[in-house]
């Protein structure tokens, strides 16, 4: 199997979709550990699966619907959906700047 | 009154009685835990008296979201984060006259087998205190070894009941995917993740998934079929067909083997009938578990950006960061059909294979893990040795089917030996009356008490 080489630039675009920062020695961790499990998971490529269908959930159900206002009862107030956060405002959540 | 040893039920039935009081029997948890915990790190919160007076104790994994008590899912990213709202599961736990001991230590964000990734220190095996516990549920699995909580909850997402169960002697119960509610459940891979019972016998852990299992308008992916009174019909009408297959006895460790085929020899006795069966490799799991769930880990860590609760996410440590990373890497544009695509497809092989064995069995038998415990630092020093360690439970995982593990004595080191049963979609009860009636007749080996004698009060 031909060997998948990971550039810096794929992984540091990664990072960024991943909004994550990573140190030097961490993008050279990650590129090589990455190869690594690129590797591991070849053996599926073993087993045909043309005519197969993905299984996205196990459950089997669909359409699954509830009553308007069934959930309310757990709604939170502003004051208390807030209340863990570093940053707030008459109750809402202080953001960087976006635009 | 002598209190060790005794079971969730038991307690519950002298609380009721009024042979002992709520405050004596929390105040003796609370005693063991400033015993034994410092040294097992088993619970990483305990929980204030004021909040849960009454009920018996519980220990708690700490992915669980427990209103008014710190929840941090062993990330620091959540060191600081306190519940405004109660799991389901714990909800329904505290309706049933339960209470909340504490919160169990778990590998941060629940990636690991070992409890060696929570950024608040490993959790150490208590029967053997330099040797992992297992993981994700490890806390929860050391506690109830050790007696600090009569019965715990734990988690599972592929292994994390399963595998610390069987590592520190214990019973844990992984649910068919959908029977218990995950609202509330700090997400890992939520197309995998199922909560569930760790207990020193087959009663508690029936008792639990009663109270746990069925429909929750807050998780849409919860069954609507009923949840039964799995307490009530524990007793086997009929005999089984049990299933075995080479595939999961590959690799696996010669005692632990032959402990599992002294076992299998007991269902036998019972007048079950043994039929070897053929499934797919478990090696084929371990990869579609790998890219599935870092898939949807990086997709569930997403909502971590430190402003609406917790810390930014510089505060995630390497393991979660990896997994992160690789999710990313086969969800992007041009290796999505390579990878996850694939590993859906291949994920549906595995539930046909299952369901096709299921025609001919009624429940299927193996190792839960290769190995007996191993010790702290082992698991760093290999790629993939977590997914290794959980090989013959990754294939129950993907596909949704409950399982149970339950002890079957002890090795040439003192460790305990775990075997699973696994059982068809729902049929929870009939996995729960095998061990219950291999319970009956063996007693675990004595694995259970001994463990407790090792932690006198």
């Amino acid at each position: 199997m031909k060997k998948k080489i990971l550039t810096k630039e794929e992984i540091l675009h990664l990072a960024k979709l991943a909004n994550l920062k990573l140190t030097e020695k961490e993008i050279e961790k990650y590129c090589k550990q990455l190869e690594e499990t690129v590797e591991f998971v070849e053996n599926l490529n073993e087993l045909p699966t043309g005519k197969v269908k993905p299984t996205s959930q196990t459950t089997n159900l669909t359409n699954v619907f509830f009553a308007d206002g069934e959930k309310s009862k757990r709604t939170f107030e502003s004051a208390k959906a807030t209340e863990n956060a570093k940053s707030k405002k008459d109750g809402y959540f202080v953001v960087k700047r976006i635009m | 009154m002598k209190l060790l040893g005794k079971s969730l039920l038991e307690l519950k039935k002298l609380l009721e009685d009024k042979e002992i009081s709520n405050k004596e029997l929390r105040d003796y948890f609370l005693k063991r835990v400033r015993k034994y915990n410092p040294a097992l790190n088993s619970l990483i919160t305990v929980s204030s008296e004021k909040a849960h007076p009454t009920g018996v104790p519980l220990a708690i994994k700490d992915n669980f979201c427990t209103k008014g008590i710190r929840t941090t899912a062993s990330s620091k990213v959540l060191d600081n984060f306190i519940p405004p709202y109660e799991s389901t599961v714990t909800q329904r736990l505290l309706n049933h006259g339960l209470s909340i001991l504490g919160k169990t230590n778990l590998d941060a964000w629940a990636h690991g087998s070992s409890t060696e990734t929570s950024d608040y220190g490993p959790t150490k095996n208590p029967w053997d205190l330099s040797r992992v516990p297992g993981g994700s549920s490890g806390g929860s699995a050391a506690a109830v070894s050790a007696y600090i909580s009569p019965a715990a909850i734990g988690s599972e997402t592929a292994g994390s009941i399963r595998g610390p169960a069987a590592w520190c002697g214990v019973v844990g119960l992984k649910p068919t995917y959908s029977r218990v509610s995950r609202y509330g459940v700090i997400a890992m891979g939520s197309s995998l993740d199922c909560p569930g019972p760790l207990t020193q016998n087959i009663e508690d852990a029936a008792y639990l998934l009663g109270i746990i299992a069925g429909k929750d308008l807050y998780d849409a992916t919860t069954s609507s079929l009923p949840a039964q009174n799995y307490l009530k019909e524990l007793n086997l009408k009929n005999k089984l067909t049990i299933g075995v297959t080479d595939e999961y006895f590959e690799g696996v460790d010669a005692e632990t083997k032959r402990m599992v085929d002294k076992s299998i020899a007991i269902f036998k006795k019972n007048g079950h009938k043994i039929k070897k069966i053929k499934l797919l490799s478990p090696q084929y799991a371990i990869s579609v578990y790998t890219i599935i769930q870092r898939a949807e880990v990086s997709s569930n860590l997403g909502r971590y950006d430190g402003i609406r609760y917790g810390n930014a996410r510089n505060y995630f440590a390497d393991e979660a960061k990896r997994r992160v990373m690789l999710g990313t890497y086969t969800l992007s544009y041009g290796y999505y059909d390579a990878y996850y695509k694939k590993a859906q497809k291949v994920r549906t092989l595995i539930i046909e294979d299952f369901k096709n064995v299921f025609k001919d069995v009624d429940v299927i038998v193996a190792p839960t893990m290769p190995t007996s415990a191993f010790r702290l630092g082992e698991f760093e020093k290999y790629p993939f040795f977590g997914e290794l360690m959980d090989v013959l439970a990754e294939p129950g995982a993907v596909s949704g089917i409950p399982a149970i593990s339950i002890p079957i004595g002890l090795d040439a080191k003192n460790l305990p030996v775990g075997l699973q049963i696994m059982g068809n979609y729902f049929n929870e009860q009939t996995i729960l009356s095998l061990a219950y009636q291999f319970e009956k007749e063996t007693n675990y080996f004595g694995v259970i008490k001994k463990g407790f004698a090792n932690y006198k009060d």
